[in-house]
């Protein structure tokens, strides 16, 4: 290869997409990392806070997309007080005053406000794409900026944001003269909708291909924006109540059956219970399924609509479709490779919607299944032993039994055995998620077996400092461990302070750290942030004769290479 | 070892002059994000099962309505100068004075409705269906409730 032109190279290197393979070649010699560098078209930074938008910017300067994440995965279930960071604004105010052709920005779990939304539409001429997921702290006004002022706006894609909804008239601020739109999805906007502007948007986007919508659009819109982009392949539904108007449904009906390309559905945020036949004619073409939020349609409706669902390759649904509604995807989705189960009886006990059958009849039925989130009451370690038997190709496996600490409901047993089962079969487990009553013991088979884990999320588990070190140990591809009601202390966390480098972070609630752990590890390791999340203790958490054993509530830590953040509340500590 | 006392949502190196200071940057934001007396008519805990916020109102909502009760009414509270709202469950509260007391211990100051306007206390007051901005506590609270969109706490001399 020295014997080539940087050109023939970078052509070479255009080939290589993915951020790993990148980050491989660019560490070859000097003359590699410069050329990868300045042709690096794609930057991921998976935690904002481990570098600066300046380091950034010297490093690559020629990039056209950016991903950013924000805050930890456990912000998701409100374990991260309002106002904890991940602010996008610096990174804008950044590119913006560069000389970054950015076209694309992808943001999840991050702070975004109007202004920014505002600078980001006037700075950046071919901004093509913006994808916001679980994203708070901007209202529709942002939007209408976005849509004012990008011409060559392809994606606006926003996933489960909570969007402050002026019920303002962004949709109208896409100019009569833009037709460039490829992906609208506004399904998580609570407010009215101008459906007036909505329609005459889509029938001037002849490029359209994925449209979701709020629940603000009714039935009668639906048939006509389905009528005008029939050419459409990911649709979300928004609302779709049982109206008697036979017309109506006879119009969706006929305007289905012209969606040809249609390969994804999703939403029926309010949906009637009968709603879903009108879109039989298409499901033998669907790949990918998501009725999360369809809570009032009874399972035996949802059976329905799959029977008719052979291709399918995703499915998310609720588990009000029962042992005997997966046992109708097991034999029917015969592609599928991920399956999500939600729970819809948050309190536990009574309901028994689905089951270990259940897991166990998909695991039997669907070769290709590799990534399983399953929300359930109960479970077993012979079940388990026969999923891992099953499925030895679980890429994703996240179990998530509803009441802390439960046993085999058979034999009250812990399921120590069951998820040894399953980390020992799966030889490309890359992400787990353990529930149910566990000893140290289930730690030990994950650090001898889960190799290639990066990812592992532990809940009310373990009994002492050895699981957690089992793990640490173990585990030599971990890159984001998350642990929360379980005891592990100082011990563990100060074993191997190196260890953490390697990782992206480690997030510990209510477990047994200490504040003096934290400071000892701080200490030791000058290249981590070191944060103490405490929301009630602000005043006691200082220097006293007690600090030494003074619990922690949260503890994040992350590597860095940038040093102790600027932009952090009162309420956060960093050492 | 950093104890920054000061809150300032962006680097100081990059600060838009032109923003307004934020002076109401010292309301203090550790706010506790358990209710007080009042979480104990909260059945289930706001962080388990780890399921994300909108699948945990759909879901509530649903319960609530499979019981017979009124559905759960979530709206956006604002302190007005904070930019980062909270979201209440007002369906929870059985009148103005839990609203006022659980408001009050949220944002950690004393927050009243109507009647005596002095210059210690913060004021609620409430968008209704119309949009219009009006004085919470004049009119019933089931009445409340069906015209409630959404909460703003303003600053005393406002009103």
């Amino acid at each position: 290869m020295n014997y080539f032109p940087d050109e023939v190279i970078e052509h070479v290197f255009d080939f290589v997409t993915s951020h790993k393979d990148r980050n491989s070649i660019s560490l070859v010699c000097k003359s590699w990392f410069k050329i990868e560098r300045y042709s690096r078209q794609n930057v991921f930074i998976g935690n904002c806070y481990a570098i600066n938008p300046e380091r950034l910017l010297r490093r690559f300067p020629c990039f056209k997309s950016l991903t950013l994440k924000g805050k930890p995965h456990f912000a998701d279930f409100n374990l991260v007080p309002h106002g904890w960071g991940g602010f996008v604004q610096p990174w804008i105010e950044a590119l913006a005053r560069s000389r970054v052709g950015l076209e694309e920005l992808r943001l999840k779990r991050m702070v975004v406000t109007d202004e920014s939304l505002e600078l980001l539409s006037r700075s950046f001429v071919n901004f093509k794409s913006l994808v916001l997921v679980s994203c708070e702290g901007f209202s529709t006004d942002g939007l209408a900026s976005i849509a004012s002022n990008c011409r060559h706006l392809q994606d606006l894609d926003l996933q489960e944001n909570e969007i402050d909804d002026h019920r303002g008239q962004w949709l109208s601020c896409f100019p009569e003269t833009y037709t460039s739109l490829v992906t609208l999805n506004f399904a998580c906007l609570e407010g009215e909708t101008n459906l007036v502007a909505l329609e005459r948007l889509v029938a001037r986007s002849p490029n359209l291909r994925s449209l979701k919508l709020n629940r603000a659009v009714p039935l009668d819109a639906l048939a006509r924006l389905m009528a005008c982009a029939p050419q459409i392949v990911d649709l979300g539904v928004g609302s779709y109540e049982d109206e008697q108007d036979s017309e109506s449904c006879l119009k969706l009906q006929a305007a289905i059956r012209k969606c040809t390309s249609l390969r994804s559905l999703s939403g029926f945020l309010e949906a009637a219970p009968h709603c879903l036949s009108a879109f039989h004619p298409v499901c033998h073409n669907l790949t990918s399924l998501n009725l999360s939020y369809a809570a009032e349609i009874h399972g035996s409706h949802l059976i329905k609509l799959i029977e008719h669902c052979k291709k399918l390759q995703r499915l998310w649904i609720l588990d009000s479709i029962g042992d005997k509604g997966l046992e109708v995807v097991a034999s029917t989705c015969k592609e599928l490779q991920e399956l999500r189960v939600f729970p819809t009886d948050l309190q536990g006990g009574g309901n028994t919607a689905v089951t270990e059958d259940g897991l166990v009849a998909i695991s039997a039925g669907c070769p290709k299944l590799h990534s399983i989130l399953y929300f359930c009451q109960q479970m077993t370690n012979a079940a388990l032993i026969t999923v891992a038997k099953n499925c030895p190709n679980f890429i994703r496996f996240r179990l998530c039994i509803l009441e802390p600490h439960k046993p085999d409901h058979v034999t009250s047993q812990p399921l120590d055995e069951g998820f040894g089962a399953i980390v020992q079969a799966c030889k490309n487990l890359k992400r787990l998620s353990v529930s149910g009553l566990l000893t140290d013991q289930v730690f030990l088979y994950i650090g001898m077996y889960a190799t290639e884990l990066e990812m592992l999320s532990i809940a009310f588990a373990g009994d002492t400092d050895k699981g957690m070190l089992y793990v640490l140990n173990g585990c030599k591809k971990m890159r984001k461990l998350e642990i929360r009601d379980s005891p592990f202390g100082d011990a563990a966390l100060l074993a191997d302070v190196n260890k953490y480098e390697t990782m992206r972070s480690l997030w510990m609630s209510s477990c047994e750290v200490t504040l003096g752990g934290c400071k000892r590890l701080a200490r030791k390791a000058p290249w981590l942030n070191v944060e103490i999340i405490n929301e009630n203790d602000n005043n006691r958490m200082e220097e006293n004769g007690y600090e030494g054993r003074q619990k922690v509530d949260k503890l994040y830590l992350y590597r860095t290479v940038v040093g102790t953040r600027v932009d952090a509340p009162p309420f956060v500590w960093i050492h | 070892m950093e104890n920054s006392n000061s809150y300032s949502p962006y680097s100081s190196s990059s600060v838009d002059s032109t923003k307004p200071s934020p002076s109401e940057s010292s309301v203090n934001l550790s706010l506790s994000l358990t209710f007080p007396s009042t979480s104990s008519q909260r059945e289930t805990s706001q962080d388990w099962p780890p399921i994300k916020p909108r699948l945990r109102d759909t879901l509530k909502s649903l319960r609530l309505r499979q019981r017979g009760y009124n559905t759960a009414l979530f709206v956006k509270v604002y302190m007005e100068g904070v930019p980062i709202g909270r979201k209440l469950d007002l369906s929870t509260f059985s009148g103005y004075k839990s609203l006022l007391e659980n408001l009050s211990h949220m944002f950690d100051t004393s927050v009243i409705s109507g009647g005596t306007r002095d210059r210690k206390h913060h004021v609620l007051t409430y968008q209704d269906k119309d949009g219009d901005w009006m004085m919470v506590g004049d009119i019933p609270w089931d009445m409340f409730l069906e015209t409630v969109r959404r909460l703003k706490i303003t600053r005393p001399e406002r009103c």
